[in-house]
Protein backbone atom coordinates (compact mmCIF):
# COMPACT_ATOMS: atom_id res chain seq x y z
CA UNK A 1 0.00 0.00 0.00
CA UNK A 2 1.23 3.58 -0.38
CA UNK A 3 0.70 7.03 1.33
CA UNK A 4 0.32 10.06 -0.46
CA UNK A 5 3.65 10.85 -2.32
CA UNK A 6 2.26 12.98 -5.29
CA UNK A 7 3.95 15.95 -3.93
CA UNK A 8 6.82 17.22 -5.23
CA UNK A 9 8.32 17.39 -1.21
CA UNK A 10 10.54 14.39 -2.41
CA UNK A 11 12.54 16.23 -4.43
CA UNK A 12 15.59 14.75 -4.55
CA UNK A 13 18.41 16.35 -7.08
CA UNK A 14 20.30 13.20 -7.14
CA UNK A 15 17.99 11.43 -8.99
CA UNK A 16 17.40 11.42 -12.74
CA UNK A 17 14.20 10.14 -13.24
CA UNK A 18 11.06 12.32 -12.66
CA UNK A 19 8.45 9.66 -12.48
CA UNK A 20 9.24 6.23 -11.20
CA UNK A 21 6.24 3.54 -11.54
CA UNK A 22 7.31 0.20 -9.79
CA UNK A 23 4.79 -2.85 -9.59
CA UNK A 24 1.43 -1.19 -10.38
CA UNK A 25 -1.94 -2.86 -10.31
CA UNK A 26 -5.01 -1.26 -9.86
CA UNK A 27 -8.23 -3.33 -9.73
CA UNK A 28 -11.97 -1.63 -9.77
CA UNK A 29 -15.04 -3.99 -8.76
CA UNK A 30 -17.61 -3.76 -10.52
CA UNK A 31 -20.92 -4.19 -9.07
CA UNK A 32 -23.74 -6.31 -10.69
CA UNK A 33 -25.98 -4.26 -9.44
CA UNK A 34 -24.87 -0.95 -8.61
CA UNK A 35 -26.14 0.69 -5.17
CA UNK A 36 -26.35 4.18 -5.21
CA UNK A 37 -28.36 4.90 -1.93
CA UNK A 38 -29.59 3.65 1.65
CA UNK A 39 -32.44 2.01 0.58
CA UNK A 40 -31.18 -0.17 -2.23
CA UNK A 41 -28.00 -1.20 0.72
CA UNK A 42 -30.79 -1.90 2.93
CA UNK A 43 -32.79 -3.89 0.77
CA UNK A 44 -29.70 -5.70 -0.50
CA UNK A 45 -28.58 -6.43 2.97
CA UNK A 46 -32.21 -7.84 3.69
CA UNK A 47 -31.82 -10.04 0.04
CA UNK A 48 -27.71 -10.77 1.43
CA UNK A 49 -26.68 -10.43 -2.16
CA UNK A 50 -23.73 -8.31 -3.49
CA UNK A 51 -21.80 -9.50 -6.53
CA UNK A 52 -19.59 -8.19 -8.35
CA UNK A 53 -16.66 -8.42 -11.09
CA UNK A 54 -13.08 -8.19 -10.76
CA UNK A 55 -11.54 -6.12 -13.36
CA UNK A 56 -7.55 -5.33 -13.01
CA UNK A 57 -7.09 -2.31 -15.33
CA UNK A 58 -3.53 -2.49 -14.38
CA UNK A 59 -1.72 -5.39 -13.94
CA UNK A 60 2.27 -4.99 -12.57
CA UNK A 61 3.09 -1.72 -14.80
CA UNK A 62 6.18 -0.24 -14.55
CA UNK A 63 8.67 1.97 -15.97
CA UNK A 64 10.49 4.90 -15.17
CA UNK A 65 10.55 8.69 -17.07
CA UNK A 66 13.79 11.19 -16.80
CA UNK A 67 14.06 14.23 -16.14
CA UNK A 68 13.45 16.61 -19.34
CA UNK A 69 12.15 13.13 -21.34
CA UNK A 70 9.21 13.38 -23.53
CA UNK A 71 7.35 10.22 -22.85
CA UNK A 72 4.53 8.39 -24.44
CA UNK A 73 2.02 5.97 -23.07
CA UNK A 74 -0.24 4.29 -26.33
CA UNK A 75 -2.50 1.24 -26.39
CA UNK A 76 -5.59 0.35 -27.33
CA UNK A 77 -9.49 2.39 -25.95
CA UNK A 78 -9.58 0.39 -22.53
CA UNK A 79 -6.36 -0.76 -21.82
CA UNK A 80 -5.89 1.25 -18.84
CA UNK A 81 -3.74 4.27 -20.08
CA UNK A 82 -6.66 6.71 -18.48
CA UNK A 83 -6.26 4.88 -15.25
CA UNK A 84 -2.39 5.41 -15.29
CA UNK A 85 -2.80 8.52 -15.75
CA UNK A 86 -5.26 9.22 -13.13
CA UNK A 87 -2.77 7.62 -10.83
CA UNK A 88 -0.35 9.41 -11.64
CA UNK A 89 -2.19 12.80 -11.34
CA UNK A 90 -3.20 11.39 -7.68
CA UNK A 91 -6.77 11.01 -8.50
CA UNK A 92 -7.25 7.53 -7.56
CA UNK A 93 -5.17 5.11 -5.66
CA UNK A 94 -3.15 2.32 -6.59
CA UNK A 95 -4.23 -1.25 -5.08
CA UNK A 96 -0.44 -2.68 -5.17
CA UNK A 97 2.84 -1.23 -6.43
CA UNK A 98 4.66 2.77 -5.62
CA UNK A 99 4.41 5.64 -7.66
CA UNK A 100 7.18 8.57 -7.40
CA UNK A 101 7.21 11.95 -8.69
CA UNK A 102 9.50 14.13 -8.30
CA UNK A 103 8.87 17.35 -8.92
CA UNK A 104 5.77 19.61 -9.02
CA UNK A 105 3.06 18.21 -11.75
CA UNK A 106 0.43 19.94 -13.54
CA UNK A 107 -2.57 17.37 -14.65
CA UNK A 108 -4.05 18.12 -18.29
CA UNK A 109 -6.05 15.43 -18.08
CA UNK A 110 -8.71 17.99 -18.58
CA UNK A 111 -8.81 21.27 -19.85
CA UNK A 112 -11.33 23.90 -17.92
CA UNK A 113 -11.90 21.86 -14.77
CA UNK A 114 -13.64 24.04 -12.20
CA UNK A 115 -14.80 25.86 -15.03
CA UNK A 116 -18.00 28.12 -14.16
CA UNK A 117 -19.98 28.88 -17.05
CA UNK A 118 -21.57 32.07 -14.72
CA UNK A 119 -18.59 33.39 -14.05
CA UNK A 120 -16.93 36.18 -16.59
CA UNK A 121 -13.75 35.28 -17.99
CA UNK A 122 -11.10 37.10 -15.74
CA UNK A 123 -12.74 35.47 -12.66
CA UNK A 124 -12.30 32.07 -14.40
CA UNK A 125 -8.73 32.68 -15.21
CA UNK A 126 -8.15 33.56 -10.90
CA UNK A 127 -10.07 29.80 -10.16
CA UNK A 128 -9.02 28.05 -12.84
CA UNK A 129 -5.30 28.98 -12.03
CA UNK A 130 -5.60 28.68 -8.22
CA UNK A 131 -7.54 24.94 -8.95
CA UNK A 132 -3.73 24.35 -10.58
CA UNK A 133 -2.10 25.63 -7.46
CA UNK A 134 -1.25 28.81 -8.91
CA UNK A 135 -1.14 31.70 -6.35
CA UNK A 136 -3.48 34.51 -6.76
CA UNK A 137 -0.29 37.06 -7.27
CA UNK A 138 1.38 34.84 -9.70
CA UNK A 139 -1.97 34.63 -11.47
CA UNK A 140 -2.12 38.46 -11.39
CA UNK A 141 1.36 38.76 -12.45
CA UNK A 142 0.55 36.27 -15.76
CA UNK A 143 -3.02 37.72 -16.38
CA UNK A 144 -2.27 39.90 -19.39
CA UNK A 145 -0.17 37.15 -20.90
CA UNK A 146 -2.79 34.47 -20.74
CA UNK A 147 -5.44 36.73 -22.27
CA UNK A 148 -3.02 37.23 -25.11
CA UNK A 149 -2.18 34.11 -25.61
CA UNK A 150 -5.94 33.12 -26.03
CA UNK A 151 -6.64 35.94 -28.34
CA UNK A 152 -9.60 37.00 -25.72
CA UNK A 153 -8.65 40.31 -24.18
CA UNK A 154 -11.88 41.67 -25.77
CA UNK A 155 -14.06 39.33 -23.91
CA UNK A 156 -12.65 39.86 -20.45
CA UNK A 157 -15.68 40.73 -18.85
CA UNK A 158 -17.83 38.45 -20.38
CA UNK A 159 -19.51 35.70 -18.92
CA UNK A 160 -17.91 32.03 -20.15
CA UNK A 161 -21.72 30.41 -20.71
CA UNK A 162 -21.50 33.14 -24.00
CA UNK A 163 -18.56 32.00 -24.99
CA UNK A 164 -18.07 29.05 -27.69
CA UNK A 165 -16.07 25.73 -26.78
CA UNK A 166 -13.16 27.03 -28.91
CA UNK A 167 -12.74 29.99 -26.97
CA UNK A 168 -13.28 28.75 -23.49
CA UNK A 169 -10.73 25.55 -24.28
CA UNK A 170 -8.44 28.26 -25.53
CA UNK A 171 -8.48 29.93 -21.86
CA UNK A 172 -8.40 26.87 -20.29
CA UNK A 173 -5.07 25.77 -22.09
CA UNK A 174 -3.56 29.59 -21.68
CA UNK A 175 -4.41 29.45 -17.97
CA UNK A 176 -3.09 26.03 -17.60
CA UNK A 177 0.04 26.21 -19.43
CA UNK A 178 0.86 29.23 -16.91
CA UNK A 179 1.28 26.53 -13.75
CA UNK A 180 5.55 26.54 -14.95
CA UNK A 181 5.22 22.87 -13.55
CA UNK A 182 8.45 20.04 -13.65
CA UNK A 183 6.09 17.54 -15.12
CA UNK A 184 2.86 17.59 -17.37
CA UNK A 185 0.95 14.67 -17.69
CA UNK A 186 -1.57 15.16 -20.69
CA UNK A 187 -4.30 13.22 -22.23
CA UNK A 188 -4.78 13.95 -25.54
CA UNK A 189 -5.82 17.43 -24.87
CA UNK A 190 -3.70 19.07 -27.39
CA UNK A 191 -6.05 19.09 -30.55
CA UNK A 192 -7.75 22.25 -28.70
CA UNK A 193 -9.19 25.63 -30.82
CA UNK A 194 -8.74 26.11 -34.74
CA UNK A 195 -5.79 25.13 -36.50
CA UNK A 196 -3.85 28.75 -35.64
CA UNK A 197 -4.75 27.95 -32.14
CA UNK A 198 -3.45 24.37 -32.52
CA UNK A 199 -0.29 25.48 -34.17
CA UNK A 200 0.57 27.95 -31.47
CA UNK A 201 0.10 25.49 -28.55
CA UNK A 202 2.66 23.08 -30.59
CA UNK A 203 4.48 25.56 -30.74
CA UNK A 204 4.51 26.20 -26.66
CA UNK A 205 4.62 22.29 -26.04
CA UNK A 206 7.76 22.21 -28.20
CA UNK A 207 8.77 25.37 -26.04
CA UNK A 208 8.06 23.81 -22.90
CA UNK A 209 9.87 20.49 -24.43
CA UNK A 210 13.05 21.96 -24.77
CA UNK A 211 13.06 24.10 -21.60
CA UNK A 212 13.65 20.53 -19.85
CA UNK A 213 10.62 19.44 -18.44
CA UNK A 214 8.92 16.59 -18.15
CA UNK A 215 5.82 15.11 -19.82
CA UNK A 216 4.10 12.17 -20.22
CA UNK A 217 1.59 11.84 -23.14
CA UNK A 218 -0.91 9.67 -23.67
CA UNK A 219 -2.27 9.51 -27.24
CA UNK A 220 -3.61 8.07 -30.23
CA UNK A 221 -2.06 9.87 -32.67
CA UNK A 222 0.65 7.50 -33.32
CA UNK A 223 2.53 10.35 -35.69
CA UNK A 224 2.60 12.56 -32.53
CA UNK A 225 3.80 10.15 -30.37
CA UNK A 226 6.56 9.40 -32.80
CA UNK A 227 7.37 12.78 -33.28
CA UNK A 228 7.38 14.15 -29.80
CA UNK A 229 8.21 11.28 -27.54
CA UNK A 230 12.38 9.59 -27.58
CA UNK A 231 10.38 6.58 -25.22
CA UNK A 232 6.82 4.88 -25.09
CA UNK A 233 5.65 2.17 -23.49
CA UNK A 234 2.46 0.02 -24.98
CA UNK A 235 -0.54 -1.09 -22.30
CA UNK A 236 -2.46 -3.45 -23.30
CA UNK A 237 -5.08 -4.96 -21.36
CA UNK A 238 -3.73 -3.47 -18.26
CA UNK A 239 0.27 -5.11 -19.03
CA UNK A 240 3.14 -3.32 -20.40
CA UNK A 241 3.42 -5.10 -23.75
CA UNK A 242 6.05 -3.29 -24.87
CA UNK A 243 8.36 -0.05 -23.88
CA UNK A 244 11.62 1.38 -25.23
CA UNK A 245 11.85 3.71 -28.45
CA UNK A 246 9.00 5.34 -29.19
CA UNK A 247 9.90 4.07 -33.18
CA UNK A 248 9.81 0.22 -31.69
CA UNK A 249 7.38 0.28 -29.60
CA UNK A 250 4.31 2.59 -32.19
CA UNK A 251 5.46 -0.47 -34.52
CA UNK A 252 4.60 -2.68 -32.38
CA UNK A 253 1.36 -1.22 -31.51
CA UNK A 254 0.53 -1.49 -35.21
CA UNK A 255 1.76 -5.22 -35.49
CA UNK A 256 -0.67 -5.89 -32.75
CA UNK A 257 -3.40 -3.41 -34.50
CA UNK A 258 -3.26 -5.79 -37.66
CA UNK A 259 -5.26 -8.64 -37.37
CA UNK A 260 -3.33 -12.52 -37.90
CA UNK A 261 -0.35 -10.71 -36.93
CA UNK A 262 0.73 -12.10 -33.48
CA UNK A 263 3.46 -10.40 -31.24
CA UNK A 264 5.97 -12.89 -30.86
CA UNK B 1 0.40 22.91 5.81
CA UNK B 2 -2.57 22.47 3.29
CA UNK B 3 -4.47 25.35 4.69
CA UNK B 4 -2.14 27.55 3.37
CA UNK B 5 -1.08 25.93 0.36
CA UNK B 6 -4.27 26.15 -0.51
CA UNK B 7 -5.39 29.17 0.57
CA UNK B 8 -5.92 30.82 -2.30
CA UNK B 9 -7.95 27.96 -3.86
CA UNK B 10 -10.11 27.98 -0.31
CA UNK B 11 -10.83 31.64 -0.76
CA UNK B 12 -11.76 31.30 -4.43
CA UNK B 13 -14.05 28.60 -3.82
CA UNK B 14 -15.81 30.28 -1.43
CA UNK B 15 -16.36 33.54 -2.94
CA UNK B 16 -17.47 32.06 -6.25
CA UNK B 17 -19.71 30.09 -4.21
CA UNK B 18 -21.28 33.13 -3.02
CA UNK B 19 -21.05 35.25 -6.04
CA UNK B 20 -23.52 32.39 -7.62
CA UNK B 21 -25.36 32.09 -4.85
CA UNK B 22 -26.66 36.22 -4.76
CA UNK B 23 -26.10 37.14 -8.17
CA UNK B 24 -28.80 35.33 -9.91
CA UNK B 25 -31.52 38.31 -9.10
CA UNK B 26 -30.87 41.90 -8.15
CA UNK B 27 -32.60 41.23 -4.95
CA UNK B 28 -29.92 38.49 -4.53
CA UNK B 29 -28.75 39.28 -0.67
CA UNK B 30 -32.28 40.39 -0.35
CA UNK B 31 -34.19 37.38 -0.56
CA UNK B 32 -31.75 35.23 1.32
CA UNK B 33 -32.78 38.07 3.97
CA UNK B 34 -36.49 38.31 3.52
CA UNK B 35 -36.88 34.36 4.07
CA UNK B 36 -35.99 34.38 8.02
CA UNK B 37 -37.90 37.55 8.18
CA UNK B 38 -41.04 36.23 7.08
CA UNK B 39 -40.33 32.71 8.74
CA UNK B 40 -40.35 34.70 11.82
CA UNK B 41 -43.96 36.70 11.34
CA UNK B 42 -45.70 33.34 10.72
CA UNK B 43 -43.95 31.63 13.83
CA UNK B 44 -44.47 34.87 16.08
CA UNK B 45 -48.08 35.09 14.69
CA UNK B 46 -48.62 30.86 15.62
CA UNK B 47 -47.03 30.85 18.79
CA UNK B 48 -47.69 34.30 20.26
CA UNK B 49 -50.84 34.47 19.45
CA UNK B 50 -52.77 30.62 19.25
CA UNK B 51 -50.73 29.09 21.60
CA UNK B 52 -49.98 32.24 23.98
CA UNK B 53 -46.41 31.59 25.28
CA UNK B 54 -45.32 34.17 27.26
CA UNK B 55 -41.61 34.85 26.80
CA UNK B 56 -39.50 38.52 26.96
CA UNK B 57 -38.78 40.00 23.63
CA UNK B 58 -40.38 36.81 22.05
CA UNK B 59 -40.41 38.15 18.06
CA UNK B 60 -36.45 38.52 18.38
CA UNK B 61 -36.18 35.31 20.26
CA UNK B 62 -37.23 33.13 17.56
CA UNK B 63 -35.56 35.24 15.05
CA UNK B 64 -32.54 34.61 16.84
CA UNK B 65 -33.28 30.83 16.41
CA UNK B 66 -34.02 30.94 12.94
CA UNK B 67 -30.56 32.78 12.19
CA UNK B 68 -29.02 30.56 14.03
CA UNK B 69 -30.68 27.18 13.01
CA UNK B 70 -30.60 28.45 8.91
CA UNK B 71 -26.76 27.98 9.18
CA UNK B 72 -26.79 24.29 10.41
CA UNK B 73 -29.59 23.90 8.29
CA UNK B 74 -28.26 25.96 5.12
CA UNK B 75 -25.11 25.03 5.73
CA UNK B 76 -24.90 21.27 6.05
CA UNK B 77 -27.41 20.85 3.34
CA UNK B 78 -25.68 22.74 1.08
CA UNK B 79 -21.79 21.23 1.60
CA UNK B 80 -23.04 17.44 1.86
CA UNK B 81 -23.55 17.67 -2.22
CA UNK B 82 -19.97 19.46 -2.41
CA UNK B 83 -17.85 16.70 -3.47
CA UNK B 84 -20.76 15.92 -6.03
CA UNK B 85 -21.76 19.01 -7.58
CA UNK B 86 -18.10 19.14 -8.48
CA UNK B 87 -17.13 15.78 -10.11
CA UNK B 88 -14.46 17.09 -12.31
CA UNK B 89 -12.45 17.86 -9.60
CA UNK B 90 -12.73 14.92 -7.92
CA UNK B 91 -11.68 12.90 -11.21
CA UNK B 92 -9.61 15.41 -13.20
CA UNK B 93 -7.35 16.87 -11.04
CA UNK B 94 -6.35 16.17 -7.40
CA UNK B 95 -7.01 18.60 -4.50
CA UNK B 96 -7.33 17.93 -0.63
CA UNK B 97 -10.79 16.67 -1.10
CA UNK B 98 -11.92 18.54 2.00
CA UNK B 99 -11.60 21.79 0.18
CA UNK B 100 -14.74 21.39 -1.08
CA UNK B 101 -16.60 21.05 1.87
CA UNK B 102 -14.56 23.51 3.75
CA UNK B 103 -15.16 26.47 0.93
CA UNK B 104 -19.06 25.69 0.85
CA UNK B 105 -19.11 25.51 5.08
CA UNK B 106 -17.15 28.56 4.95
CA UNK B 107 -19.59 30.42 2.01
CA UNK B 108 -22.95 29.29 4.55
CA UNK B 109 -20.90 30.61 7.38
CA UNK B 110 -20.25 33.98 5.24
CA UNK B 111 -23.89 34.02 4.62
CA UNK B 112 -24.67 33.18 8.61
CA UNK B 113 -22.56 36.32 9.53
CA UNK B 114 -24.34 38.72 7.26
CA UNK B 115 -27.84 37.30 8.96
CA UNK B 116 -26.84 38.07 11.89
CA UNK B 117 -25.72 41.69 10.59
CA UNK B 118 -28.61 42.77 9.64
CA UNK B 119 -30.32 41.43 12.70
CA UNK B 120 -28.54 44.16 15.29
CA UNK B 121 -30.45 47.21 13.68
CA UNK B 122 -33.34 44.94 14.59
CA UNK B 123 -31.98 44.14 18.47
CA UNK B 124 -32.42 47.64 19.10
CA UNK B 125 -35.63 48.48 17.50
CA UNK B 126 -37.42 45.49 19.61
CA UNK B 127 -35.51 47.23 22.70
CA UNK B 128 -32.92 44.49 23.23
CA UNK B 129 -30.84 44.69 26.42
CA UNK B 130 -27.39 45.07 24.71
CA UNK B 131 -24.49 44.73 26.59
CA UNK B 132 -20.38 44.08 25.80
CA UNK B 133 -21.67 40.76 26.21
CA UNK B 134 -22.60 40.88 22.56
CA UNK B 135 -18.89 40.17 22.00
CA UNK B 136 -19.07 36.86 22.73
CA UNK B 137 -20.56 36.32 19.17
CA UNK B 138 -17.43 35.70 17.20
CA UNK B 139 -16.52 33.50 20.16
CA UNK B 140 -19.96 31.26 19.77
CA UNK B 141 -20.06 31.60 15.85
CA UNK B 142 -16.62 30.30 15.33
CA UNK B 143 -17.62 27.35 17.41
CA UNK B 144 -20.55 26.89 15.54
CA UNK B 145 -18.20 27.05 12.48
CA UNK B 146 -16.61 23.50 13.51
CA UNK B 147 -19.96 22.08 14.26
CA UNK B 148 -21.08 22.51 11.00
CA UNK B 149 -18.30 21.36 9.17
CA UNK B 150 -17.68 18.21 11.04
CA UNK B 151 -20.91 17.50 10.02
CA UNK B 152 -20.61 18.04 6.48
CA UNK B 153 -17.46 16.54 6.07
CA UNK B 154 -19.47 12.92 7.52
CA UNK B 155 -22.61 13.97 4.85
CA UNK B 156 -20.60 14.93 1.79
CA UNK B 157 -18.54 11.64 2.25
CA UNK B 158 -21.46 9.96 2.79
CA UNK B 159 -23.52 10.99 -0.02
CA UNK B 160 -20.85 10.29 -2.76
CA UNK B 161 -22.34 6.58 -2.08
CA UNK B 162 -25.58 7.05 -0.61
CA UNK B 163 -27.40 9.31 -3.03
CA UNK B 164 -30.55 9.47 -1.29
CA UNK B 165 -28.90 10.94 2.22
CA UNK B 166 -30.20 14.42 1.23
CA UNK B 167 -33.60 13.30 1.80
CA UNK B 168 -32.89 11.63 4.86
CA UNK B 169 -31.40 14.69 6.37
CA UNK B 170 -34.11 16.93 5.22
CA UNK B 171 -36.40 14.76 7.54
CA UNK B 172 -33.74 14.83 10.46
CA UNK B 173 -33.38 19.06 10.19
CA UNK B 174 -37.43 19.30 9.93
CA UNK B 175 -37.18 17.19 13.07
CA UNK B 176 -34.19 19.23 14.81
CA UNK B 177 -35.91 22.44 13.84
CA UNK B 178 -39.04 21.29 16.27
CA UNK B 179 -36.54 19.36 18.96
CA UNK B 180 -34.73 22.42 19.10
CA UNK B 181 -36.14 25.54 20.88
CA UNK B 182 -36.65 27.77 18.23
CA UNK B 183 -40.30 28.75 18.10
CA UNK B 184 -41.14 27.46 21.40
CA UNK B 185 -39.86 29.00 25.15
CA UNK B 186 -37.63 26.71 26.43
CA UNK B 187 -39.62 26.33 29.63
CA UNK B 188 -42.52 24.22 28.08
CA UNK B 189 -40.22 21.16 27.54
CA UNK B 190 -41.69 18.71 30.71
CA UNK B 191 -39.05 18.42 33.08
CA UNK B 192 -39.01 15.00 33.31
CA UNK B 193 -37.57 15.21 29.74
CA UNK B 194 -35.25 18.37 30.15
CA UNK B 195 -32.42 16.56 30.90
CA UNK B 196 -32.08 14.60 27.54
CA UNK B 197 -33.26 18.18 25.70
CA UNK B 198 -29.80 20.02 26.82
CA UNK B 199 -27.90 17.11 25.70
CA UNK B 200 -28.21 18.98 21.96
CA UNK B 201 -25.65 21.09 21.26
CA UNK B 202 -27.45 23.31 18.97
CA UNK B 203 -29.95 23.44 21.91
CA UNK B 204 -27.09 24.95 24.17
CA UNK B 205 -26.25 27.21 21.33
CA UNK B 206 -29.27 29.07 20.31
CA UNK B 207 -29.54 29.72 24.33
CA UNK B 208 -26.01 30.42 24.41
CA UNK B 209 -26.47 33.23 21.19
CA UNK B 210 -30.15 34.46 22.55
CA UNK B 211 -28.21 35.46 26.00
CA UNK B 212 -25.79 37.36 24.84
CA UNK B 213 -27.64 38.39 21.80
CA UNK B 214 -30.70 39.68 23.66
CA UNK B 215 -30.75 39.25 27.69
CA UNK B 216 -27.49 40.92 27.81
CA UNK B 217 -26.47 37.91 29.96
CA UNK B 218 -23.01 36.31 29.44
CA UNK B 219 -22.84 32.57 28.61
CA UNK B 220 -22.53 29.85 30.65
CA UNK B 221 -18.93 28.74 31.50
CA UNK B 222 -20.46 24.42 31.29
CA UNK B 223 -22.06 25.86 28.00
CA UNK B 224 -19.43 26.60 26.15
CA UNK B 225 -17.03 23.71 27.55
CA UNK B 226 -20.06 21.25 26.33
CA UNK B 227 -19.98 23.59 23.13
CA UNK B 228 -16.04 23.22 22.40
CA UNK B 229 -16.03 19.32 22.96
CA UNK B 230 -18.95 18.86 20.95
CA UNK B 231 -17.29 20.83 17.78
CA UNK B 232 -14.20 18.85 18.76
CA UNK B 233 -15.98 15.41 18.65
CA UNK B 234 -17.83 16.49 15.61
CA UNK B 235 -14.26 17.87 13.96
CA UNK B 236 -12.34 14.56 14.96
CA UNK B 237 -15.26 12.48 13.68
CA UNK B 238 -16.02 14.21 10.40
CA UNK B 239 -12.30 13.72 9.51
CA UNK B 240 -11.81 10.18 10.12
CA UNK B 241 -15.21 9.47 8.33
CA UNK B 242 -13.97 11.39 5.79
CA UNK B 243 -10.37 10.02 5.22
CA UNK B 244 -12.04 6.69 5.24
CA UNK B 245 -14.18 6.97 2.39
CA UNK B 246 -12.42 9.21 0.42
CA UNK B 247 -10.11 6.92 -1.66
CA UNK B 248 -12.45 5.99 -3.75
CA UNK B 249 -14.20 9.19 -4.21
CA UNK B 250 -12.72 9.24 -7.90
CA UNK B 251 -14.47 5.72 -9.10
CA UNK B 252 -17.41 6.15 -7.48
CA UNK B 253 -18.68 9.26 -8.48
Amino acid sequence: MTGNQYSGKNKNPDNNDAIVVKNLSKQFRIPHERKITVYQHLAGLIAGSYSYEIFDALKDVSFTVKHGETFGVIGPNGSGKSTLLKILAGVLYPDKGTVQMNGKIAPFLELGVGFHPDLTAEENIYLYGAIMGLTKKAIASKYEEILDFAELKRFENMKLKNFSSGMAVRLAFSTAIQTNPDILLVDEVLAVGDESFQRKCSQKIDEIRRGGKTILLVSHDLGMVQRLCERCVLIKDGLVKSSGSAERVVKDYKNILSPGNMMP
Amino acid sequence: MWLMQYRDLIWNLTITDLKIKYQSSVLGFAWSLLNPLLMMLVLYFVFANVFRFNQEHFALYILVGIIAWRFLANGTSTAMLSIVAKPSLVTKIYIPRHILVLSSTLSSFISSILEFCVLIPLLFVFGANITPYILFFPIAHAIFFFIVYGLSLVLAALYVYYRDLNQIWEVVIQLGFFLAPICYPITIVPPKFLPYYVLNPVTILIETYRNFLIYGVPPGLRSMVYLVVSAAMLMIIGKLVFKRFERRFAEVI
